[in-house]
């Protein structure tokens, strides 16, 4: 019985430093992935979704649809936005690319007001939206770096102004 | 008697092992994260001790403010340093930025109330960041803004022009408004990013100004 009594403290023994050991360990994770320890990941405020690759008819305008998605908590200024200080929402295509831009037709905010300042309202875009724009593309294969320019804020803050690239494969037939 | 002692001995050797080797991993890891924190130096969010909000942690709390000079909207050269003896509001912000223009109001009616103390708050603007140097309309037209913006909410206060070249040394500020409290030393005793209340911001002078 004795001896029983033994083996039972030591393997209670070996058994608690196992768990010991096993709560350091997940301690030191817990450390290592604490926020206050690590850089904070930050994402684009706004992804481009498609098309990767769209066909034209070579030298003629033809439209194309770009569809972007805003992240969730975030909004970003419409193309028209509410108040002259605020930068609106711009697309553009740089020279040389073998595409031109015609014009780009943007659609309308949604009208919002914010907790901080129920009174202003504001023209945004949140989620999903999409932009139809007419381009003329020479005859080829064409790898557009279009631009996105936009600046997005949440209820209480703002992020810098930022241009992403609309990267399209412009196939002009 | 003597297998017993054995016995014994072995387990608190083994559990001897498995101690020093919990206490060397979180040691470990402690250091690494320790690096990590210093080589990011940059401000961050963190949950509030009781949960719910975000607390800003800034890597210059209880550190000297770092110096700069930059100009203000008529040219003239403003330095951090100039107001050491002074209790000072740093705040960054930009025309563009919706909660900045909320504050302003509050910041000319609490700096009004204690310049008499021997408080001042410097408003440091921040329009350009995706700027190109080469792109002088983009630069001329944040100016104007920036001019225009601080006329019609009557800015009492300095307003210095290119935030964006000291942000780093600031923490590298990703958004905006964010303020930094700085005491008669030049110390930063509070950091703040994003819209807080008027009352948190008169909170943070008196402590600048140690009342």
């Amino acid at each position: 019985m004795g001896r029983m009594n033994w083996k039972g403290t030591c393997a209670g023994i070996v058994l608690a430093g196992l768990g010991a050991f096993g709560a350091a360990e997940a301690y030191g994770q817990l450390i290592s992935n604490s926020p206050r320890n690590g850089s904070v990941v930050k994402t684009d405020a706004v992804q481009y979704l498609f098309p990767e690759q769209v066909s034209v008819p070579a030298g003629k305008p033809a439209p194309v649809t770009l569809h972007f998605r805003v992240a969730q908590g975030l909004h970003i200024n419409s193309h028209t936005p509410s108040d002259e200080f605020l930068i609106p929402t711009t697309f553009s295509i740089p020279d040389g690319m073998g595409v031109r831009l015609i014009d780009a037709s943007f659609p309308p905010g949604v009208i919002i007001s914010l907790a901080f300042d129920p009174k202003t309202k504001l023209s945004v875009y949140t989620g999903e939206f999409a932009i139809h724009a007419r381009i003329v593309a020479t005859r080829g294969n064409h790898l557009v770096e279009g631009k996105l320019r936009y600046q997005a804020c949440d209820q209480n803050q703002c992020l810098p102004p930022r241009t992403i690239d609309v990267p399209i494969n412009v196939i002009g037939k | 008697m003597r297998r017993n002692t054995l016995v014994l001995g072995a387990t608190l050797l083994i559990l001897a092992i498995f101690a020093w080797a919990g206490w060397a991993n979180w040691e470990y890891r402690q250091q690494e994260a320790e690096k990590l924190l210093a080589g990011a130096a940059q401000g961050e969010l963190v949950p509030a001790p009781g949960g719910g909000t975000l607390n800003y942690v800034s890597p210059l709390g209880g550190k000297p403010a770092p110096n700069f000079t930059l100009d203000d909207l008529s040219g003239k050269k403003v330095s951090l340093a100039s107001y050491r003896g002074k209790a000072v509001m740093i705040n960054f912000w930009a025309t563009w930025c919706g909660p900045c223009k909320i504050e302003t109001p509050w910041l000319v009616e609490l700096r009004n109330k204690y310049a008499g103390q021997g408080f001042e708050v410097l408003g440091v603007d921040t329009e350009g960041d995706d700027l190109v140097a080469s792109d002088k309309a983009g630069w001329a037209k944040a100016g104007a803004n920036a001019g225009k913006f601080v006329a019609e909410m009557k800015v009492p206060y300095p307003v210095l022009l290119d935030g964006d070249s000291i942000s780093r040394d600031y923490g590298g500020l990703d958004d905006l408004p964010a303020s930094f409290f700085v005491d008669r030393s030049g110390k930063v005793i509070a950091a703040t990013v994003g819209l807080t209340s008027e009352s948190d911001i008169e909170d943070n002078i008196r402590k600048a100004l140690a009342e």
